[in-house]
C-alpha cells in the first residue's frame, strides 16, 4: 500500500478509530502490528512470510547473541543472522544481477553459458527491514542494546508500517522503548501529525509526480539526441523528483507515526542547500548515512587507520551505499562519484587546513542572513555537482548517462530541441523555489517554522497544499524508493 | 527527530486545523461548482485501472455478455446503454483510444477461460499500424492487469464511487497536469505544438463507454477543431513508409490463429467496421481499399464482418468530426449491429432466448 492512495486514507482512518478506542495498550499493540502486515500485504500477501522468517530468526537470535559468552558460538550466531538477512537480499535483489554479471564473465574467458534469466520479484522495502534487523543484531552482538523482550514489541519494531517499506531506517533505542507504554498523540502532536502527512503528499503527489516526473522521464527515456537545455532541465527535473519523492515518503511516515503517537526520526533535512558533500549527506537519507558509518565505515577501520586507509573505506562505503539502492553498476557508479566527492573534499580540507564541519552527525550550521554570500555559491555549486551524479542515478545504462552528460556539457546547440516551454518553466520555477528553500530552512526544521507563523497563514499554506493534492490525482504512482 | 510536545500553541493548532478543512472545501467545492456551472459533467478516468476492471469481467458465460475490442470508434460508436435494453446482456468494452486491438486479442486469445462472444473493431489506421504507440495503451492495461496489487484494487473501487459525484475528478481535464499544460505560453522553436481536444469531444460514463456531448456535436467551431487534428495527424502519418503486403498478410495470419483458438474454445469472432465520414472516409477508402484489407481480414480469418457501409441506415449517420457518432447517432448504430449480429450472425442473446 502506498500512502499517496485512497485506500491508505481508508485504512488510516480506521486504524485512528482503533488506535484511540479504550482498549488496553496490548490489544492496540496488536492492531498496529496487525495493521502493518495488512498495510505489506496489500502489495503482495506472499512475502510476509519473508518478514515473518526475518522477524522470527532475528528476535531468536538477537536474544542468544546478548545472552552468549562463548566468543565461538557468538560470531556463530551472528553469522546466522548475516547469511539469514542478507542471503534473503541477495538473492531477492542481487541474484539476477550477479548472474549477468557471472554469464558476463564467463563468456569473456570463453565459456558459452547462457541461462535463462531468472524471474525475481523484488518484495517491497526488503532493502529497508533487512537493514533494521541487522542492526538489531549487531548491536545484541556488540551488547550495545538490550534485547527486546516481548516478540510483539519486536515484531512491531520491524513491521511498524510508516517506516516499512522505504525507511526511514530505525534502530531499536529509537523505537522499541515506545512501545513500553501506551502511546496516544497529544492534540498538537496529532496535528502536526497531520501537517506532515499533507506536505509529504504535496511533495510527493503534486510536486515529484505532476511537476517533475513527466519532464525527467520524458529526457532520461529519450532515445534522441538532447540539447544541454533539455538535458539540465531533465536531470534538475530529475534531482526535484527524487527528492520531492523520497523526502515527501519519510515525511508521510513520520506525520503517520506521529498521528499514532509515536516519533520516527529524522530523514532529509533540505540536502540541496548543503556545502560541501559530507554536509550533503548529514542531510540526505539521514538515516542510511548513519547506518552505513556506524555498521559499516567504522567497522571497517573508519578514519583510525591512516589516510589512505580512511580513502579506501569511505570509497568502500560509498560503492556498497551505491549497490544498497539497486542491483545495477549505474547506481555502483553513483556511490563511487561520491566516494570520491567526499575524499576530494577530505583532501582539499586536509590539505589546505580547513575546519571540518562541526561534528560528525550535525549539519554544517551556517548563518544565512548574507543571501548571496560564498556559502550560498558553495551550495550551488555543491548541488550542480550532485546533479551530475543523479544521471548515474536515474539513467537505464552508462551508454545513456555518457549521452546525457555530454549533452549537458555541449554547447553546440545543434540538437532538436523536445522539451516544450511549459516543461523548462516547471521544472525551472520548482528547482529554483526549492534551492531557495532549502537554503533559508537549512538551519531550522519545518514545523519549527510553521509554529512561527500565525495559525491562519498555516492553514492558508497548508489548505493550498490539500487542494492540489486534490487537483493533481496523481494518486497511485509508487514512491521510487519502494523499488530500492 | 521532531519533538511534538514541546510545541506550545495548542489552542492556535486547533483553530489551523479547522480554518484548514473549512478552506479546503471551500476550494474544492467552489472548483467543483464552477465545472458544473460551465456545463460540464460527470466523466469517469479511463486509465488502466478501468480497463483492467472491464477485462475481469469476460468471463461471464457466453450468453451473457459481449466482449468489444478496439480503436476509439467502437467506444464512441456502442452505446452501452442501448445495448443492455435491447440484448439484456452486459457488454464489456475493452476498446482502447487510439490504438489497435491487436495486443488485446492477443491477450485473450492466451486466456483459456475466455470463451464468449468477442466483437473485433477495424479502424485501419490503427488495426495495421506497425508502430508501437497504437499497442501502448492495451499493453498497459494488460500488464496493470496481471501486476495490480489489492491496495490498487480498493483503490480503483473507492476512486469509482467518488467519480459518480464529483466532475473535478475527471483526470483527463481537470486536474493539474492538463490545467497547465493548457496555459498559453509561445511555443519553443522546433518543439511539436500540444494539440488538446475539446473538452466535451470525449467523456466517459460508467461502462467506459466513450461519448461526445450534444453541446460539442452541435458546435460547428469544436467539431472542426477536431476534424483539423485528424488532418493534422493523417499528415503526420503519410510520412511513414507504406507498409509491405507481406507485413499485412503476416498480421492477418496471425490474427486468423488467434481467432481459431478463441472459436476452439467455443467462443464466436465477428469484425464490424463502424462508420467514418468526410475526409476520413476518403483518406481510408484510399490507403485501406476494402478489398485488399476488409475482404481479406474475413476471408483468411473465416469470420462474419459487418461493414457500415453495407446498410444503408448506417451509411446515412453523420460523424460530427468524422471519425465518431454522436450519442443518438451510436444509439441508431447499436440497435441496427444488434438485429445484425441476430439475422446474419445468429448469435442469440438473453432476451431473444
Amino acid at each position: 500500500m502506498v500512502f499517496n492512495s485512497l485506500t491508505f486514507i481508508a485504512f488510516f482512518s480506521v486504524l485512528l478509530v482503533l488506535h484511540y478506542l479504550p482498549f488496553t495498550w496490548k490489544v492496540k499493540k496488536i492492531n498496529l502490528l496487525l495493521a502493518s502486515y495488512i498495510f505489506y500485504a496489500a502489495w503482495n500477501p506472499v512475502f510476509i512470510l519473508l518478514l515473518w522468517l526475518s522477524t522470527i530468526v532475528d528476535y531468536f537470535v538477537g536474544k542468544s547473541l546478548y545472552d552468549q559468552n562463548n566468543p565461538l558460538k557468538k560470531k556463530l550466531l551472528l553469522v546466522i543472522s548475516l547469511i539469514g538477512n542478507l542471503g534473503m537480499l541477495c538473492f531477492f535483489k542481487y541474484g539476477g544481477f550477479l548472474l549477468e554479471n557471472f554469464v558476463d564473465l564467463v563468456n569473456l574467458v570463453g565459456i558459452d553459458f547462457h541461462p535463462a534469466k531468472p524471474n525475481i520479484i523484488l518484495p517491497a522495502g526488503i532493502s529497508f527491514y533487512t537493514f533494521t534487523t541487522l542492526c538489531y543484531t549487531i548491536d545484541m552482538y556488540r551488547k550495545e542494546s538490550k534485547p527486546v523482550e516481548s516478540l510483539l514489541d519486536f515484531s512491531l519494531f520491524v513491521t511498524f508500517f510508516p517506516h516499512l517499506v522505504a525507511g526511514p531506517i530505525v534502530r531499536p533505542p529509537q523505537l522499541v522503548p515506545q512501545f513500553a507504554t501506551p502511546k496516544v498523540a497529544t492534540r498538537n502532536q496529532f496535528i502536526d501529525g497531520l501537517f506532515l502527512l499533507s506536505l509529504g503528499l504535496f511533495m510527493k503527489v503534486v510536486l515529484a509526480d505532476t511537476f517533475l516526473a513527466p519532464t525527467a522521464n520524458q529526457i532520461f527515456d529519450s532515445k534522441e539526441a538532447l540539447g544541454m537545455v533539455d538535458a539540465w532541465m531533465g536531470v534538475f527535473g530529475f534531482s526535484g523528483q527524487i527528492f520531492f519523492d523520497f523526502a515527501g515518503y519519510s515525511t508521510c511516515a513520520i506525520g503517520v507515526a506521529a498521528c499514532l503517537g509515536f516519533v520516527l526520526p529524522q530523514n532529509f533535512l533540505y540536502p540541496y542547500a548543503a556545502i560541501g558533500f559530507s554536509d550533503f549527506w548529514r542531510r540526505w537519507h539521514i538515516t542510511l548515512s548513519l547506518w552505513l558509518r556506524d555498521y559499516l565505515y567504522i567497522p571497517l577501520g573508519g578514519n583510525k587507520g591512516g589516510i589512505s586507509k580512511t580513502y579506501i573505506n569511505l570509497m568502500i562505503t560509498m560503492l556498497l551505499g551505491g549497490l544498497w539502492h539497486g542491483a545495477s553498476w549505474t547506481f555502483v557508479a553513483w556511490g563511487g562519484l561520491h566516494g570520491i566527492y567526499l575524499g576530494v573534499e577530505k583532501w582539499i580540507k586536509s590539505r589546505f587546513n580547513m575546519v571540518p564541519a562541526n561534528s560528525l552527525m550535525v549539519p554544517n550550521q551556517l548563518n544565512t542572513n548574507s543571501f548571496f554570500s560564498i556559502n550560498f555559491l558553495k551550495a550551488i555549486g555543491t548541488f550542480l555537482l550532485i546533479n551530475i551524479t543523479w544521471v548515474f542515478f536515474r539513467a537505464h545504462s552508462f551508454h545513456d548517462a555518457w549521452q546525457i552528460l555530454r549533452s549537458m556539457f555541449d554547447f553546440s546547440f545543434k540538437e532538436k530541441p523536445i522539451l516544450q516551454n511549459i516543461d523548462i518553466l516547471k521544472v525551472g520555477v520548482v528547482t529554483f523555489l526549492m534551492v531557495i528553500f532549502h537554503w533559508l530552512f537549512r538551519n531550522t526544521k519545518i514545523l519549527t517554522e510553521t509554529n512561527k507563523w500565525s495559525w491562519w497563514a498555516t492553514s492558508f499554506v497548508w489548505a493550498f497544499m490539500l487542494v492540489m493534492i486534490y487537483l493533481s490525482q496523481e494518486s497511485t504512482s509508487s514512491f521510487i524508493y519502494f523499488q530500492f | 527527530m521532531y519533538n511534538f510536545n514541546s510545541m506550545e500553541l495548542s489552542k492556535n493548532k486547533r483553530y489551523t486545523f479547522l480554518l484548514t478543512i473549512l478552506l479546503f472545501f471551500f476550494g474544492v467545492l467552489s472548483w467543483e461548482f464552477y465545472l458544473r456551472n460551465e456545463g460540464y459533467g460527470i466523466s469517469y478516468d479511463d486509465g488502466k485501472e478501468f480497463w483492467a476492471h472491464q477485462r475481469r469481467m469476460v468471463y461471464s458465460p457466453k450468453e451473457e455478455s459481449t466482449v468489444f475490442i478496439g480503436s476509439s470508434r467502437i467506444k464512441y460508436d456502442l452505446d452501452i446503454e442501448s445495448w443492455i435494453k435491447e440484448t439484456g446482456d452486459f457488454p464489456i468494452q475493452l476498446g482502447c483510444v487510439g490504438s489497435t486491438p491487436i495486443p488485446v486479442l492477443n491477450n485473450l486469445a492466451a486466456d483459456e477461460k475466455f470463451k464468449g462472444k468477442l466483437i473485433i473493431d477495424v479502424t485501419e489506421k490503427l488495426f495495421y499500424n506497425f508502430r508501437n504507440w497504437p499497442r501502448d495503451k492495451p499493453d498497459e492495461g494488460i500488464k496493470y492487469c496481471k501486476s495490480e496489487t489489492y491496495a490498487q484494487w480498493v483503490s480503483y473501487y473507492i476512486d469509482n464511487f467518488l467519480q459518480t459525484f464529483l466532475v473535478s475528478l475527471d483526470k483527463e481535464n481537470f486536474t493539474l497536469t492538463p490545467l497547465i499544460n493548457k496555459i498559453p505560453l509561445p511555443q519553443r522553436r522546433g518543439v511539436e505544438t500540444n494539440q488538446f481536444f475539446p473538452v466535451e469531444f470525449e467523456r466517459i460514463n460508467k461502462y467506459r463507454q466513450s461519448f461526445m456531448t450534444d453541446r460539442f456535436a452541435n458546435d460547428t467551431f469544436q467539431t472542426r477543431k477536431v476534424q483539423g487534428l485528424w488532418k493534422l495527424y493523417g499528415e503526420k502519418g503519410k510520412k511513414d513508409p507504406p507498409t509491405p503486403d507481406f507485413k499485412i498478410d503476416s498480421l492477418i495470419g496471425d490474427i486468423k490463429l488467434k481467432i481459431d483458438k478463441i472459436k476452439k474454445r467455443g467462443g464466436e469472432v465477428v469484425f464490424t467496421r463502424t462508420p467514418s465520414t468526410g475526409l476520413e472516409l476518403i483518406n481510408e477508402n484510399k490507403n485501406y481499399p476494402r478489398e485488399k484489407f476488409w475482404q481479406k481480414l474475413l476471408e483468411v480469418t473465416q469470420c462474419q464482418g459487418i461493414h457500415y457501409a453495407d446498410y444503408s441506415e448506417l451509411t446515412a449517420l453523420n460523424c460530427p468530426e468524422f471519425s465518431h457518432l454522436d450519442q443518438n447517432g451510436a444509439r441508431i448504430y447499436t440497435k441496427k449491429l444488434i438485429s445484425i449480429l441476430k439475422e446474419k450472425c445468429g448469435w442469440k442473446f438473453n432476451k431473444t432466448l
